[in-house]
């Protein structure tokens, strides 16, 4: 007998399982409680995501419109005084930016990504997560390996909770291989029990808001 | 003996010498006090917590009721994605599937994230012996892998690991950097680690993770981490192994919500850890990265028998720690003296499922039933019950040392003899009253060395209050 | 109003008994004094809560039954510990899942089932003692007092209305002291340390006095306390709610 037989097989003499309850189960949907923090609307709900971001050590800008997203990348990246460089995917979106004298360049990540940008398809208000899908115009390594890693979110993409999120995900057909939440920067606190950020994945996170 | 062998059996001496070592003492007044105030600050924050909770709880309680069914249906799925789901009845069934994944695609390194699993199985030594580096690559799994140990905390593995020893650890490992650098800044051991792991992130054809959850919906894997170590051993390497245990498993997206919303909270204190990945197959054909291969090793090890026996609530367990960061014993002694993968209240239980009560039946004695970890337990297992239910089977296999067998027939002998007890206790504790009363107590007695070589014994008043009762209202 | 004068039992637990009738007293005092009627059944020796913790189920339910049937009849039961109060309410239920008849027995048993402080303030409605005792105070929070019962606030409220008394919360009041019954001689290494720990903080928070509503702990801290030397003395609660503080502290030597 394969494994997978005797294991099933001792499974079941405490039953089978009822196939219904299991179906009836799925089409339950959200009934589980839902916390007052992740059930916000309106300008509330961004302020929350903003604020949220930020208590996960995520900085946060608001630009007014996609087209003002290469100078602020730009004023960032000098801010931060890092090199005017930066890699994306192959973001329709990005592509159709003008990037001016930014040099962008497309691909997966490589060992050393001083600045990465990808594109969020959500934001979760609840705790400032950002919902990234991977695939060919946002590669998963550019969330992992950038020092420091830049995402644009569109305002109105900021959804409360897991609720709403899970349902607008299924809504807009999205099945990547990975969907990587994300809320704020890569930390351990293994030397020493002291909590220091950019343990393996980016230093820092900085989430463009584009209303 | 290998560093994965239990020493579960020797649990007495292993408290001795962790009481007796500064460094795990040090560790332990640090920590344990840090994950308590701030899962209280996270459970203060929200107040739907408890019925969170209660959630959670009923989704896990839904999911072992219909596990037979769950595991079909994920596992169809994780087929449609391309992946490949191997089913394993033992450690070693497991990591010779590893062994076998390796073997064909010419695997001379893997990459670890963490997976407690792979503790039990004991894979780091197993793929050593058979030719194939494994890399931890968490932090603290890193510096435990250094150093040839286990971890001592589920999600802090390297908690007993003071700085000073780290430092020398980098100093004596990292020899290609020059011996006397500054490492005094914290950041500087992180940046370092830092450093040499991103190369090592390149260089592994095959990464093996663990999986927090595993979605019957969608047949994903999900992987919860802070450090982002994690992502890196799955998305850069050529295969993708995911080790899970079959109670990993829950219904839809919606529910694994409804575990995320406690599971950090209980662990750390924060709201959400860092990473969340829900991963399902191999790279499609337009991805650009992502592993070629997805393969999840679903083990058994023992769990199909929990299932439908009083251990069974155990397979609700997330593995978010909170249980040991509340529990007395665990911040007296620290991990590595319950001697196996698990420690603290939750190894306590699993211990003696996992490898038998013959080699972890002290661990569920080790407790004053003090019911902390239950109170925080986000997924409400009541361990102190379970804890009870492995002493009556060590009672009723006889395997409750000779001397406190006896010692409770004694006593159960008089306590179900009221008239002989009241004479009894009369008699004892007149005579332990006159001797001790001058003094109040006692610095030794007979019978009772352990609570004397550390304690006074404090002496009865003398009479016993039922006589003295007896004497005032004449009795009933 | 003073509440109506009710049928009480007492079950004194087995450590009271034996090492300090004192105890017994001062809760025979409180709930006279609440307007009760107070009976001690003389066929009760100990919860059982030594076996069934040890596993060894027979016995338990063995001498749960005797308890069961001692303390039938009564309106209500009251123990000055939240351990064996615990026992009786929480245990008893779980020993008989598998014999209805005991099962509803132990149940009943159970409902009428109290810890003494929570049982003046929560089911007496007593806000008030008529007591002094000059001291500066630290209440530790017994286990099963505190999570099986959720005993917290009651002695702390009542504490606040003894005359003199100062209450000095300690860090870390709700964690165990090491006692654990069997646990501090089956593991005395750990329960050392537990303890080491627990007298830290009684002193840390400038007590001469440690309170608690558990004799087991109690003598443990006191033990504790006196081999290392502290002037710290130790009492169960209901001595100083009674104001019966001229007996010697527990361990502490008559003049």
């Amino acid at each position: 007998m394969s494994g997978r037989e005797a294991i099933l097989q001792r499974l079941r003499r405490h039953g089978a399982g009822d196939p219904a309850a299991v179906d009836a189960w799925a089409a339950a949907g959200p009934v589980g409680p839902r916390p007052r923090q992740g059930a916000l609307d309106g300008p509330a709900r961004i302020e929350h995501f903003i604020e949220k971001a930020k208590v996960a050590d995520a900085t946060v800008s608001r630009i007014a419109g996609v087209e003002a997203l290469p100078a602020a990348m730009a004023a960032e990246l000098r801010a931060r005084n890092l090199p005017a460089t930066l890699r994306t995917g192959s973001d329709p979106m990005l592509r159709a930016l003008d990037w001016g004298s930014l040099d962008r360049s497309e691909g997966v990540g490589r060992v050393e990504e001083p600045a990465t940008l990808s594109r969020a398809e959500f934001g979760l208000a609840e705790t400032g997560t950002l919902a990234l899908a991977s695939g060919p115009d946002n590669p998963v390594t550019l969330t992992f390996l950038g020092e420091t890693h830049f995402v644009a979110l569109r305002t109105e993409d900021v959804k409360a909770g897991f609720e709403d999120f899970w349902a607008a995900w299924r809504e807009r057909g999205l099945t990547p291989r990975t969907l990587n939440m994300v809320t704020g920067p890569s930390r351990s606190a293994d030397i020493g029990q002291t909590l220091q950020l950019g343990a393996h994945g980016p230093v820092a996170l900085h989430i463009f808001l584009i209303d | 003996m290998t560093a994965h062998e239990p020493k579960s059996r020797f649990f007495k001496a292993n408290v001795k010498a962790a009481l007796a070592d500064a460094n795990i003492q040090h560790a332990m007044r640090s920590t344990g006090p840090n994950f308590v105030g701030k899962r209280a600050k996270a459970r203060d924050a929200m107040p739907e917590f408890d019925a969170l909770r209660d959630r959670a709880r009923d989704v896990k309680n839904h999911v072992l009721a219909n596990l037979p069914l769950y595991l079909e249906r994920y596992e169809a799925k994780v087929r449609d994605a391309g992946g490949h789901v191997h089913w394993c009845e033992t450690p070693d069934q497991a990591n010779r599937k590893v062994l076998e994944i390796c073997r064909r695609v010419n695997a001379k390194k893997v990459n670890k994230g963490k997976t407690m699993v792979s503790e039990e199985t004991g894979l780091n030594d197993f793929l050593s012996e058979n030719g194939i580096t494994p890399v931890e690559t968490d932090l603290g799994e890193y510096i435990i892998q250094l150093r040839g140990e286990t971890p001592s905390h589920i999600i802090a593995p390297a908690v007993h690991v003071t700085v000073p020893e780290i430092d020398k650890l980098f100093r004596d490992t990292h020899t290609h950097l020059p011996r006397d650098r500054d490492l005094t800044e914290l950041s500087s051991m992180l940046a370092e680690a830092r450093t040499i792991l991103r190369q090592k992130y390149f260089e592994a054809e095959v990464g093996v993770t663990g999986a927090n959850m595993l979605i019957a919906e969608t047949g994903q894997s999900v992987i919860v981490t802070n450090e982002g170590n994690g992502d890196l051993s799955q998305s850069l390497p050529r295969v993708h192994i995911v080790l899970a245990t079959l109670e990993k498993i829950v219904p839809t997206l919606d529910d694994a919500a409804t575990v995320l919303r406690v599971l950090a909270r209980s662990a750390t204190g924060q709201e959400m850890s860092v990473y969340t990945t829900f991963s399902s197959g191999p790279r499609r054909a337009e991805d650009p990265d992502g592993p070629e291969e997805y393969h999840v090793i679903l083990l058994d090890n023992g769990r199909s028998n929990m299932v439908g026996s009083e251990f069974e609530e155990m397979l609700r367990c997330i593995r978010c720690g909170a249980c040991m960061n509340h529990c007395p014993v665990y911040q007296a002694v620290g991990g590595h003296a319950y001697g196996w993968v698990y420690p603290g209240p939750m190894g306590a239980v699993l211990t003696p499922s996992l490898i038998g009560v013959e080699e972890g039946g002290q661990l569920p004695n080790a407790s004053t039933f003090c019911g902390r970890c239950e109170e925080v337990c986000p997924m409400r297992i009541p361990l102190p019950r379970m804890m009870r239910s492995w002493r009556a089977k060590e009672f009723e296999k006889r395997l409750t040392p000779t001397a406190a067998r006896y010692g409770l027939g004694v006593w159960a002998f008089f306590a179900a003899r009221p008239g002989l007890y009241r004479a009894a206790t009369r008699a004892a504790m007149a005579v332990l009253g006159r001797l001790g009363r001058a003094k109040g107590g006692f610095a030794a007695l007979p019978l009772a060395g352990g609570w004397t070589a550390h304690r006074d014994f404090p002496a009865p008043e003398g009479g016993t209050f039922m006589a003295q009762w007896a004497a005032k209202r004449g009795g009933r | 109003m003073s509440p109506h004068p009710r049928r009480v039992a007492l079950f004194v637990t087995c450590l009271v008994d034996m090492f300090r009738p004192s105890v017994g007293f001062a809760a025979l005092k409180l709930l006279e004094d609440a307007g009760c009627v107070v009976e001690a059944p003389a066929a009760q020796t100990c919860c059982g809560q030594p076996a069934w913790n040890s596993g060894d189920r027979e016995t338990s339910r063995r001498i749960a039954r005797q308890v069961i049937e001692s303390f039938e009849g009564y309106a209500h039961v009251v123990a000055p510990s939240g351990s064996c109060a615990a026992t009786i309410v929480k245990d008893y239920p779980a020993m008989f899942a598998d014999e209805p008849l005991w099962r509803a027995r132990a149940e009943a048993l159970a409902g009428r089932t109290h810890e003494i402080v929570s049982f003046l303030t929560d089911v007496l409605g007593v806000s008030r003692v008529d007591a002094s005792c000059a001291a500066t105070a630290t209440y530790h929070d017994s286990c099963s007092g505190l999570r099986a019962l959720g005993v917290k606030a009651q002695p702390r409220a009542l504490l606040a209305t003894v005359a003199g008394l100062t209450l000095s919360e300690m860090k870390d009041s709700e964690v165990c002291c090491g006692f654990g019954g069997t646990f501090c001689v089956k593991y005395p290494d750990i329960s050392n340390k537990m303890v080491e720990d627990k007298a830290a903080h009684i002193e840390g928070a400038g007590a001469d006095l440690v309170l608690a509503g558990d004799l087991g702990c109690l003598m443990n801290m006191a033990g504790k306390l006196s081999r290392t030397g502290k002037p710290v003395k130790a009492r169960h609660v209901v001595e100083v709610l009674a104001g019966m503080t001229d007996t010697p502290a527990i361990g502490e030597g008559k003049p």
